[in-house]
């Protein structure tokens, strides 16, 4: 029977199913995880309902296949109180857990969400030590890329390629994601290079980080997960400024929370 | 002359003494150092000059340095604090609400500035903060203070980043709630972000509003609701008082 998470996020919500250990149910297929992403509905409850209800339909079970299942994200505690999830645990947590469980050797995860960013330190055991984190201003968030690949014209997953192959780099003098756009808006209207710009979009995203970084202090090995982790330009920018090459989750780096989600479940299933 | 560069709008002002002659706006763009001789032309025509007419000129704004070697250029802040004191020498507060600023500059009583504080690091309360909701919401900036004195209540906006605001908005919009009452909210919310930074140094005593925002009238009353003190209002447009403020400062150097 395998144990569940749900991670509803600002923009995608995410569902993970994973082996109990006992019945080699996913092992035979030859994955370690069942996995489904959806945009969010209005309500978290029916971000959570649809997610894993889909993801459920999808390998022909239901939601009593599941053993225990931990909600995070948005509306978590409805979650549990709707009788979707046997338990709900913050994102920091699941977070620190689910990179902890995928690369023992992490201490720093930088996680970059669509509406936030967070720096969280955990111990050798995986135990959550500190964190920062960064939901007032989208300076840093997956949002002011967003803005920024729509402001330039792009598709959000073109941004990071476009600024690998950029020949120079125009600094953007805003942090705030929306007095950046007029400046993107200006540098366009006299024609310098979009890519040049997507230099500098990267170049802000993570100086950001960077701060939010230094606020908790950085120790090896540093993992790098949520949507942002994908843009290829952001990541090696900022593994330029840290020093050090960062690990990278061997799942989708959108799904941490959710897989994290799955092994507190694990862990508190087979406690029970 | 005074110009105003600012950050959206460029603003061109001919004063003759103190008494304002013409004026005239227009975008500012990536390419204002071309496009801008064209409202000079209009604005000197309107007021029946040529320019040898002008004896001097003055530059200010957040972008002058995209017109750089036309002219001297004033600080901003100096510009719209010479133009609050000038003609109202009761005013110790000057507010201005610009396109990317809110600015709270503290006045002696021979109008100079003793201190001032500025944002114009994050858009919460700005011009384009205003600009960027009333997009999201479907209702003209010009039409702000029509749609909200059609509002019964107010829905709250909790976000103060742009960004994120922005998001709210459409979800309240998504749920069914007057789009009046959300423009409420919105002036509301930006009255609440000016006051708090006014608050600093309000006296309680004579202040006034400029700045381009301040020519909505839905968030003028909400501020003069929220911050201690008599409110003189500005005898022109106050969102020509930087570029006032220029003239006269140029008119000054040029005595």
């Amino acid at each position: 029977m395998p144990f569940a998470g749900i991670d509803v996020g600002s923009l995608t919500a995410q569902a993970v199913l994973i082996e109990d250990g006992h019945t080699p149910m996913l092992k035979s297929i030859g994955v370690r995880l069942l996995s489904h992403s959806i945009r969010v509905r209005p309500n978290p409850l029916d971000s959570a309902r649809a997610v894993m209800g889909e993801l459920l339909v999808e390998h022909g079970l239901g939601w009593d296949d599941i053993t225990y299942c931990v909600s995070t994200g948005y509306g978590r505690d409805s979650v549990q109180a709707e009788g979707l999830a046997n338990a709900n645990v913050s994102e920091i947590s699941c977070h620190g857990t689910g990179a902890h469980a995928l690369a023992p050797r992490v201490r720093t995860i930088i996680d970059i969400g669509g509406q936030d960013a967070k720096v969280i330190r955990v111990s050798k055991a995986g135990d959550l030590m500190n964190f920062v984190m960064n939901d007032k201003c989208a300076a840093g968030t997956g949002r002011f890329l967003e803005v920024m690949s729509r402001t330039l014209g792009v598709g959000f997953e073109e941004l990071g390629p476009l600024a690998f192959r950029a020949r120079g780099r125009t600094e953007l003098s805003s942090r705030c994601s929306i007095f950046a756009e007029t400046e993107v808006l200006h540098y366009l209207q006299r024609g310098v290079e979009k890519s040049d710009l997507a230099a500098g979009v990267t170049k802000s995203m993570a100086d950001r980080l960077m701060a939010l970084a230094r606020r908790v202090g950085v120790e090896k090995e540093v993992m790098m997960t949520g949507g942002v982790a994908k843009n290829v330009a952001v990541r090696s920018e900022l593994e330029k400024m840290l020093g050090l090459r960062m690990l990278s989750p061997s799942i989708d780096p959108q799904l941490v929370g959710a897989y994290g989600a799955a092994v507190l479940a694990r862990r508190n299933g087979e406690l029970e | 002359m005074g110009i105003d560069i600012g950050n959206l709008l460029t603003k061109v002002a001919i004063l003759d003494g103190d008494e304002l002659l013409a004026s005239g706006t227009m975008d500012t763009t990536g390419n204002v150092a071309t496009e801008i001789d064209g409202l000079i032309a209009r604005v000197l025509s309107d007021a029946g000059l040529t320019p040898e007419d002008i004896g001097a000129t003055a530059f200010t704004g957040g972008n002058a340095e995209l017109v750089d070697g036309r002219g001297v250029v004033e600080d901003a802040v100096t510009c719209v604090a010479a133009a609050g004191a000038y003609y109202l020498p009761d005013v110790n507060l000057v507010v201005d609400i610009g396109g990317q600023s809110i600015t709270s500059i503290l006045l002696d009583a021979d109008g100079d500035v003793i201190n001032f504080m500025r944002n114009d690091k994050c858009a919460s309360g700005s011009g384009r903060f205003l600009e960027v909701m009333s997009q999201a919401i479907g209702v003209g900036v010009e039409s702000i203070s029509d749609a909200a004195r059609g509002a019964t209540g107010a829905v709250s906006i909790s976000s103060q980043c742009g960004v994120f605001a922005e998001s709210e908005v459409i979800t309240h919009l998504n749920a069914g709630e007057e789009p009046a009452e959300i423009v409420a909210g919105l002036c509301d919310s930006v009255a609440s972000i000016v006051a708090a930074q006014a608050r600093r140094f309000a006296t309680g005593d004579c202040y006034t509003l400029t700045g381009g925002v301040t020519r909505v009238d839905a968030v003028v009353s909400r501020i003069k609701e929220k911050l201690e003190g008599t409110c003189h209002d500005f005898p022109y447009d106050p969102g020509l008082a930087a570029c006032i403020g220029a003239a006269l400062l140029a008119g000054l150097d040029d005595l």
